[in-house]
Formats: structure tokens, C-alpha cells, sequence
């Protein structure tokens, strides 16, 4: 084959996204008027101690200073990856302090479960677990703002939470339209403080959404879209945001980066490397960034062995990865190879800048867990969208080639 | 002035025969799901990693709908039982949508990914089920329509012809008593 595959149009899809985006320098100054616009002056902070340890809410309660907003409570004790047990405690104290919003300052782990908090709180529940699954809800949410503090998650624009249960070592998944923050807001400021290996696996966490919604079967020219502005974004940033964090203009490039690769997964979904990753990520604790960096470049080559049409798309992204006029002389069929060698040089350039794992084994995940990790990866919700069906057998060979 | 009489209720049609070919396959499957319980092993172990009570309705929203109950070993087809929340639920959202599912114009994973469906529930266990749907469904239809409802055909073998015959006759059976 020597013509590129045409891009082809989806028979029918949908699209939705009702986040108000605000980006850019001193946007948190806005968000006085976004809660007063919102109906709301008694929100309650949802944070973790790396966040509020990093003087981060500090910016956030002076950018009230001068309005009627009065914080209800800050709770700074979110645990990574979320828990059940977190939620129901912070809505008790929602309820006791009499808050009318909810504010969360953090990354993916604090933004899922103030999600997951909205939840208890707007159904008036005491449990989320009669909540797990799709479609659950049925109540108006309370008004919801939320800052993100990394740029990988894009959770501030999705219809999903992911929440650990402990007792149950799961990771549980929440959607449903309603879970959506009404405002994302995203300022330099918030994000410059991550450390460096942070940086890196929540950025490879954003281009694995962004490749995946592009090579997803619910895939669509909106959610396209999105996804290749994510990823040129991603490409031109990802490096310099590792080794350079004081640059606040790469910050904010890659918040935004983090964003648009959310709007577009969280339409067109994520397949094998997600499903994959959250099972790693529930049953090991690797975080999801790092399992997702680690498992991306394996994930494509799975596909490229299963799909010739997948193995295209892969391909068509290589424009995104080199200069218009070396991705010219590259011969059709050797795009698809050279996309996954691009990935693979951004992962390996990665791990000599801040030791970003790039094998399961160095994530510190052992050989006799795989089998588990492939069991779990087939009920997890992203396996329906992946474009060709995945076996135990096959998820199990994707692992172990990562391991 | 206008006139009054103009301005009558429009009623749109019951689509009758649609509904009644849907609730038919929904029967099929239903039954299917219950032969393919106890004759194929790979379904017995799925369905035995469910929890130990777990009740799947497969439902057209206002429309027909099937309900399959599992308690302990034991996997029962039991009809339409509409007025019973359970606790996952795969809703189309408009007959149209099910008949044609039904009748092999949008493969299950294309009713996935244009949205014609919603799941209510746990999204493991629906992956688990549609699994489970698969493989009945490749016990009730031959293999030359397969390829319009599942991604991937089973290659056919004597044991699933013998299934097949299994999950007709029980079907026929069911229906006629
Ligand atoms: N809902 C969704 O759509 C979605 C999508 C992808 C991932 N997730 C979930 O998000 C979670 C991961 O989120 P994450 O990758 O953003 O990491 P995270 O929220 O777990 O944060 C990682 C660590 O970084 C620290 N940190 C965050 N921002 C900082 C900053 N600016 N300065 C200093 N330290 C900072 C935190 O304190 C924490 O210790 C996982 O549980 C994953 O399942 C959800
Ligand atoms: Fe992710």
C-alpha cells in the first residue's frame, strides 16, 4: 500500500463537553465571580498534603481575599488514587460545616474524589459504593470548580471518577454527564511546583489519552480534534516541562495539553493500555501515569499485530512526532514502526531525566502478579474500546513484553 | 381564530411487530444465556465469577426486556421482569435501535460505540456479560450471521454444533410450555 489511509468518517456519533474552561495567567483571580455566578460563597477545599505542602492552596485562598467567599473547610488528607472511606468522611464534613460547593485543588487522585464526594452529597446518600458503575446518577450536582495541580489526568473535563477501594483492592469507576465540574480552571502557577518525575508519568498519562481516543472505535472528527492538539502540545512540551518546571509558559501549555486530551477520551474512550494500566495501578500501585508511559509503546504494537487499519492510524500520528519534512521522506509502511520509536525515544529521554520507570520490573511490579493484573484488565470498562477484542492470552503477552 | 379541531394529539405508531420480533430474540437470548451456562464450560466459569446473587436485565427503555437471575450455581432465564431494579442493567434506548441489533444491522460492539445503549451498573460485570452474550449468541445463529453481531467468530466445532442443537430445543421447548 503506498497511498496514506484515508481518515474515515464515524456513521454516527455523539459529543458532549459542558466544562467552562478558563486558562491562562492569574485565572484563579476568577473564581470568586465563577462561584458568585454559581450561586455559591461556602465551598468546601478538597486537597492532598503534596499539594497543600507545596503552598498551593495558599494562592487559592488568597485569590479570595476582598469577596464575600468564606471557605467552609479545607481537607487535605485525600490519599493517592482515592478511596471510598476519604469520600464518605469528607462528605460528613461537608455536611457539618454547611458548604455549598466544592473546590478541588489537586491532580487526579484529589479531582476523583471530590467527584466522588459531589456524588454522596448531591444524592444524599452515606455510601458512594450504591453509586459505582455508569449512568447511577440521577440528581443535580453542587456547584464544582475545580484547579488541576498535574497535567495528565484531564479529569477536570471527564464524565469519570476512579476511586480505590481498599478493602476490596479495586479501582472503581464512576460515569455519568452529571459527575462534570461546571468550571476548570487552569493557572501556571498551580502546576510549576511538581517535581520532575511527576511531571513526566502525568504527561505520558495525557498522551496516552490522546492516542488512544485517536485510535479508539468510538473515535469522532470532534474528539480528533482535540486529540491531535493534545498531541502536538504534548510533544513540543513534555521535555522541557521535565527538566525546565520553572518555565511557566511550558506549564500552561501542558495544562492545557492535559485538558484537550481529556475532552477528547472522555468521548471517544481509552482501550488496552488504560484498561491495562488501572488494573496495574489497583492491584500493584504503580502509578497510573508511569503504567500508562510503560505500557503505551507495547499496547500500539499489539495493534499494529491485530489491525492493519489501527496500524494506519498509529502511523498518521508520526507527523505529530518528527518535522513535516522528515515525516515526508518516511515510506507509508514504516510510519506506524517509527511512531512507536518516537514514543519510545520521549519515554527513554524521560527516564534519564528524572528515572521515569520504563519496564514493569523497574516499577517495581513482580513476575507472578501478571496473571492477575491480565484477569483484572479484562473487566475494566476500556477493554469495550479497544478496536480489536483482547483474550486473557493476549492481555498476558502485552504484560509480559512490558515487564 | 383558528380552528380547534386542527390541533389534534398526534399518537406515533406502536411499532408492534418490531417490539414483538425484539421480545422474541430477547427470549432466545435469555434461554441461550441459560443452555450456554450449563454446556459451555468457559460461560460456567464467567458467570460463576459473578457474585453469588446477581440479577442482569438486558431491557428496550419502555419496551420488552429480559432478566437472567443467578443464585449459587444455579443461572435462570426468567422473563420480563420490568418492575425489578437489577443489579445491571444494558438499556437500549429506543426500540429501533433493538430491532435492528436483533436483527443483525448493529453488531453489539457498534451499539457500544455510537451509543445507541446505556449501562446501569457495574461496567466489569457488563464486560463479563457481553462475553457471556457472545458466546450464546454464537450458539443460536450460524456462523455466516455472526459476523454481523460479535467482533471476533468462534471457529465452529462440533461441540458448539451440538450446543446449538441444545439451545434450540430447550428454547422451543420453553416457548411452547
Ligand atoms: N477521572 C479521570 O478521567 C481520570 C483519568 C486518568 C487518571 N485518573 C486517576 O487519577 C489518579 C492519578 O492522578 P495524577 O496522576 O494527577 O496524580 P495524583 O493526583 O495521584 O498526584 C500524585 C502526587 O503528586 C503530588 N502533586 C500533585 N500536584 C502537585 C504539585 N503541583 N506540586 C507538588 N506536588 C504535587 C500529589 O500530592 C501526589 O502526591 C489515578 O488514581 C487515576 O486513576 C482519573
Ligand atoms: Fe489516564
Amino acid at each position: 500500500m503506498n497511498t496514506q489511509q484515508k481518515e474515515s468518517c464515524p456513521k454516527y456519533f455523539e459529543f458532549f463537553n459542558s466544562v467552562k474552561i478558563i486558562s491562562g495567567y492569574k485565572a484563579l483571580g476568577n473564581i470568586s465571580s465563577e462561584l458568585d455566578l454559581l450561586g455559591a460563597k461556602r465551598p468546601i477545599i478538597i486537597t492532598d498534603k503534596g499539594v497543600s505542602k507545596a503552598g498551593l492552596i495558599d494562592h487559592v485562598v488568597d485569590s479570595f481575599g476582598g469577596t464575600p467567599v468564606t471557605i467552609g473547610a479545607l481537607y487535605d488528607d485525600t490519599p493517592i488514587d482515592s478511596s471510598n472511606v476519604a469520600v464518605n468522611e469528607i462528605a460528613g464534613i461537608y455536611r457539618q460545616q454547611e458548604c455549598d460547593s466544592i473546590i478541588a485543588v489537586g491532580g487526579g487522585s484529589v479531582i476523583d474524589t471530590a467527584k466522588g464526594v459531589n456524588i454522596v452529597i448531591s444524592e444524599e446518600t452515606d455510601d458512594l459504593m450504591k453509586f459505582t458503575g455508569n449512568n447511577r446518577l440521577s440528581k443535580p450536582m453542587k456547584p464544582f470548580i475545580v484547579i488541576p495541580t498535574t497535567a495528565g489526568t484531564g479529569s477536570e473535563v471527564t464524565m469519570a471518577a476512579v476511586i480505590a477501594n481498599p478493602a476490596q483492592n479495586v479501582k472503581m469507576q464512576f460515569t455519568s454527564p452529571l459527575i462534570l465540574p461546571k468550571v476548570a480552571v487552569l493557572d501556571p502557577v498551580m502546576t510549576m511546583s511538581m517535581p520532575a518525575k511527576i511531571t513526566a508519568a502525568t504527561a505520558m498519562d495525557a498522551l496516552t489519552h490522546a492516542v488512544e481516543a485517536y485510535i479508539g472505535p468510538q473515535k469522532n472528527p470532534v474528539s480528533d480534534a482535540f486529540a491531535f492538539s493534545a498531541i502536538e502540545l504534548i510533544k513540543d512540551n513534555i521535555i522541557s516541562a521535565t527538566k525546565n518546571g520553572g518555565d511557566k509558559d511550558v506549564r500552561l501549555a501542558m495544562a492545557n495539553a492535559s485538558l484537550l486530551a481529556g475532552v477528547s477520551f472522555s468521548n471517544s474512550m481509552v482501550g488496552i493500555v488504560h484498561a491495562l494500566a488501572h488494573a496495574t495501578g489497583g492491584l500493584c500501585h504503580v502509578p497510573h501515569g508511569v503504567a500508562n508511559a510503560i505500557l503505551l509503546p507495547h499496547g500500539l504494537e499489539f495493534y499494529i499485530r491485530k489491525s492493519p487499519e489501527t496500524a494506519g492510524r498509529i502511523g498518521k500520528l508520526l507527523r505529530f512526532f518528527i518535522a513535516p519534512e522528515d515525516y515526508a521522506k518516511v515510506p507509508i509502511h514504516e510510519r506506524t514502526k517509527s511512531t512507536i520509536t518516537a514514543i519510545r525515544d520521549i519515554n527513554s529521554n524521560l527516564n534519564q531525566l528524572c528515572g521515569l520507570p520504563l519496564t514493569l520490573t523497574q516499577a517495581g511490579v513482580t513476575k507472578d502478579k501478571l496473571e492477575s493484573i491480565a484477569k483484572a484488565a479484562l473487566n475494566d470498562g476500556a477493554i469495550a474500546f479497544c478496536p480489536v477484542e483482547v483474550s486473557y492470552e493476549e492481555a498476558l503477552e502485552v504484560l509480559q513484553a512490558a515487564y | 381564530m383558528g380552528n380547534a379541531t386542527i390541533y389534534r394529539e398526534i399518537e406515533p405508531s406502536e411499532k408492534w411487530l418490531k417490539t414483538q420480533i425484539t421480545r422474541l430474540c430477547l427470549y432466545f437470548l435469555g434461554m441461550g444465556i441459560e443452555t450456554a451456562y450449563k454446556n459451555v464450560p468457559e460461560v460456567k466459569k464467567e458467570m460463576d465469577s459473578l457474585p453469588d446473587t446477581f440479577s442482569f436485565c438486558f431491557t428496550v427503555l419502555n419496551g420488552p426486556s429480559m432478566m437472567i437471575l443467578k443464585n449459587g450455581n444455579r443461572v435462570k432465564y426468567v422473563g420480563e421482569k420490568e418492575s425489578y431494579h437489577a443489579d445491571l442493567e444494558l438499556v437500549l434506548k429506543n426500540i429501533e435501535f433493538a430491532y435492528l441489533m436483533m436483527t443483525g444491522r448493529i453488531s453489539t460492539p457498534d451499539a457500544i460505540y455510537h451509543n445507541r445503549q446505556f449501562v446501569r451498573g457495574n461496567l466489569g460485570h457488563m464486560m463479563l456479560m457481553i462475553r457471556v452474550m457472545n458466546a450464546a449468541q454464537a450458539l443460536l445463529f450460524p456462523n455466516l450471521l455472526l459476523r454481523f453481531y460479535i467482533k471476533k467468530v468462534p471457529r465452529l466445532t462440533m461441540r458448539t454444533m451440538i450446543n446449538r442443537a441444545k439451545a434450540y430445543t430447550n428454547a422451543t421447548i420453553g416457548f411452547f410450555a
